[in-house]
């Protein structure tokens, strides 16, 4: 992991004293309700329906056990015991005190963590794979590259208040697990025929009102230019996105209406400018970042093929558990372990102090100390020994970590929603809970096979329902709650924007619709068939039909 | 009363702004800050005294590269404190024109902007009253380093400080 070092250090201790002190004017009349609420959004704060929301950065999804129990620590003493992990690699907390929020961000300085620009018009916490550097189907580590552009973007001069916010993925796997089209930029990393890395750069993707997927605008530019093209991208977009209009000032709007051709020619002029210039990376600086993320010293073990399918064979529900929660990892005798957020009653995402404490002791029992989160919102353990495994599934059925959900219907993807957003059009949770009692039966659930279904309570699209194999929206009927469902959305390497069925529904009839929905796929699947392919071979027509058949 | 921050102090403001073309009641342009277009039309006002001009932020500064010359001041307007465009434009002026005169930000100028625009190469912002202009200049201190290069500071941290060993 990336450790601190003095200069780091004492630039978040002094960002945390600025942000005191804006609070202080604020809590003294200076600042008007508009000036106070852009500077706290730069530092993660939120007015929300019940109480201030604080969002705090988990950069490039990585934690140490250490940041982790701060975490808990923090929902204990400033909150009710629980965090929120967001789609973003952030952790929320629902009820902070507005006057409090300097001593949280204090407290979370003294293990090097900040909520600094997790809201506001700027560029947001950048994020990537959370199997980043464990991943078997990995070409490059993409963590160094987070944490360049995460202290680049840092309170940038120039940057830091554009026409609207603005999000950076990167994915360095075969499999992208970033969702780098539906970003404002997305950025593959790779190496090229001699081994060298490079970038290839996604821009004006993403989810909102307007979902976009995003163009190629460069492919392989060489690792040390990664500064100074961003600086280009950012420049053209500062300058000349809309600022009339806040639904029509993210980068996807400027990009079209330029077309990605010209408003790439237009990153090019602005670049020339800019390459090779001091922002270029240096061998000592890629060396340096690179250092920091080397490899934990992994003894050397076998993989333990039998000894898991011995316990698997005892135990259906370790198997279930393996089969779906369990990755492979790149070192022999090692494992990926995600650990679902998703249980039954429990707001997706949600997790307790408790839970909290428990997952960072297992990190430091079976790995080395380190924690992931992905924008399923779900915790992952990037090193468990094999070996461990069966222990870890125990530990973790204690703790309601361990539904063998991941990838499945009910590894929902959800926003908070009406329940605690002030922009949310309808409830999000009570969907998500209605939909997981329905498919209780894992057996059912294995046998449909991979399906995303996300669901965000307003256009915001916070739940990512554009790219949901199943998508559910709120929306506003007359002051009544209702919901679109949309098909065929998917966010990885063939993204796709999900298409809306038809009429929305109410609410107690969304769970019908989602099984008649699954009903059409189990009915026209074609062997093994998993259900996004069969819905790009069959069309909509089919779940029209049947989903807006009259009851019986 | 506005009050002018120049190089991090509050001093009195010796120019003059005027708002449109209209205003400039003939003015010899000694002290004044002209709206740019007016600026731009020949014959130029002010060439042989202390002159200037102001733009919106959200000008393009390649139509400001001709008319530099005899410009000792260039004032950009903020509509929004929350409208980074002015920022681009200071950059713009000081590294790729070259400007070297004042370069001075005015309009919704919010006094915790004032540490970007410092970085961004403006030496001059007006605000609000004289609370403001204190306010700016301690937050312009509040923090001792950045990461990232700027105009203030042209080499990023990492050719500084972590040179490698
Ligand atoms: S999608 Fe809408 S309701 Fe959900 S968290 Fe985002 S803004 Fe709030």
């Amino acid at each position: 992991m990336y450790q601190y070092q003095d200069f780091d250090q004492r630039f978040i201790e002094e960002r945390v004293e600025q942000y005191r002190e804006q609070t202080e004017r604020y809590l003294n009349g200076e600042l008007t309700e508009e000036q106070f609420l852009q500077l706290r959004l730069r530092n993660g704060l939120y007015i929300q329906r019940l109480a201030p929301m604080l969002r705090v950065a988990i950069p490039y999804g990585t934690l140490s056990s250490r940041q982790l129990r701060a975490l808990a620590e923090i929902s204990r003493r400033y909150d009710k015991g629980y965090g929120h992990l967001s789609t973003r690699q952030n952790m929320q907390f629902n009820w902070p005190e507005l006057a409090s929020v300097p001593d949280i961000l204090a407290d979370l300085a003294k293990v090097q963590m900040h909520a600094i620009q997790t809201s506001g018009s700027c560029i947001r916490n950048v994020t990537t794979d959370q199997f980043a550097g464990v991943a078997d189907d990995e070409r490059v580590d993409a963590r160094p590259y987070c944490e360049i552009i995460r202290q680049w973007s840092t309170q940038h001069p120039e940057f830091d208040w554009l026409p609207r916010k603005f999000k950076i993925a990167l994915n360095g796997a075969e499999s992208d697990r970033a969702a780098i089209h539906v970003h404002d930029i997305g950025i593959r990393v790779d190496r090229d025929a001699t081994g060298d890395v490079v970038f290839d750069f996604l821009v004006g993707g993403g989810l909102g009102r307007t979902p976009v997927i995003g163009s190629v605008i460069r492919r392989g530019l060489p690792e040390p230019h990664l500064l100074t093209y961003l600086e280009a991208i950012l420049r053209v977009y500062n300058r000349h996105g809309r600022r009339d209009n806040k639904y029509k000032a993210r980068i996807k709007i400027l990009v079209r209406a330029m077309t990605p051709e010209v408003f790439a020619e237009r990153v090019d002029e602005e670049w020339a400018h800019l390459k090779d210039g001091p922002s270029t990376l240096t061998t000592a600086e890629l060396n340096r970042m690179q250092g920091c993320f080397s490899p934990p010293p992994y003894p050397d073990l076998k993989d333990r093929t039998t000894e898991l399918a011995e316990q698997r064979l005892k135990a259906p529900a370790f198997n279930n558990w393996v089969q779906n929660n369990v990755s492979r990892h790149k070192v022999a005798g090692y494992a990926i372990a995600t650990l679902s957020t998703k249980h039954t009653g429990v707001p997706p995402g949600d997790v307790t102090d408790a839970q909290m404490d428990a997952v960072a002791d297992w990190a430091d029992a079976y790995g080395f100390g380190e924690i992931r989160i992905g924008h399923e919102q779900n915790f992952v353990l990037p090193d468990v020994a094999q070996e461990k495994l069966y222990e870890l599934w125990k530990r973790a059925t204690e703790m309601a970590l361990a539904a063998p959900n991941v990838g499945l219907l009910t590894d929902i993807v959800c926003c908070p929603g009406g329940d605690y957003c002030s922009l949310a059009n309808a409830k999000s949770i009570p969907i998500a809970e209605a939909i997981q009692r329905r498919y209780d039966d894992y057996d059912y659930l294995h046998d449909l096979g991979p399906i995303d279904l996300n669901i965000s309570g307003c256009m915001n699209a916070c739940g990512h329902h554009h790219v949901g194999h199943i998508g559910i929206l709120g929306v506003d009927k007359k002051g009544a709650e209702f919901y679109q469902v949309s098909i065929g959305g998917h966010a990885g390497n063939d993204a796709s924007l999900g298409r809306i069925i038809g009429p929305s529904f109410a609410r107690d009839d969304v769970p019908e619709v989602v099984e008649r929905i699954l009903d059409v796929y189990v009915d026209r699947r074609i062997d093994t068939e998993p259900f996004l392919s069969c819905f790009r071979r069959i069309g909509m027509q089919p779940f029209k039909d049947r989903v807006y058949a009259s009851a019986g | 009363m506005p009050v002018l921050v120049k190089d991090l102090e509050i001093v009195p403001d010796p120019w003059r702004l005027i708002e449109s073309a209209d205003d400039s009641d003939g003015s010899t342009g000694d002290g004044c800050i002209f709206p740019f277009d007016y600026w731009a039309s020949a014959p130029r006002p002010g060439q042989a005294c202390n002159a200037g001009f102001w733009v919106d932020g959200g000008v393009d500064v390649e139509r400001l590269r001709d008319h530099l010359e005899g410009a000792s001041l260039v004032a950009v307007k903020f509509p929004a404190f929350a409208d980074g465009r002015g920022l681009s434009l200071g950059v713009l002026l000081r590294s790729r024109l070259g400007f070297g005169g004042e370069l001075r930000a005015f309009g919704d100028i919010l006094p915790d902007l004032a540490q970007y625009l410092h970085r961004s190469g403006f030496d001059a912002f007006l605000v609000e009253d004289r609370r403001a202009a204190e306010v700016a200049i301690t937050s312009v201190a509040s923090i001792t380093d950045h990461y990232q290069a700027s105009v203030l500071q042209p080499q990023p941290a990492f050719r500084r400080i972590h040179t490698g060993s």
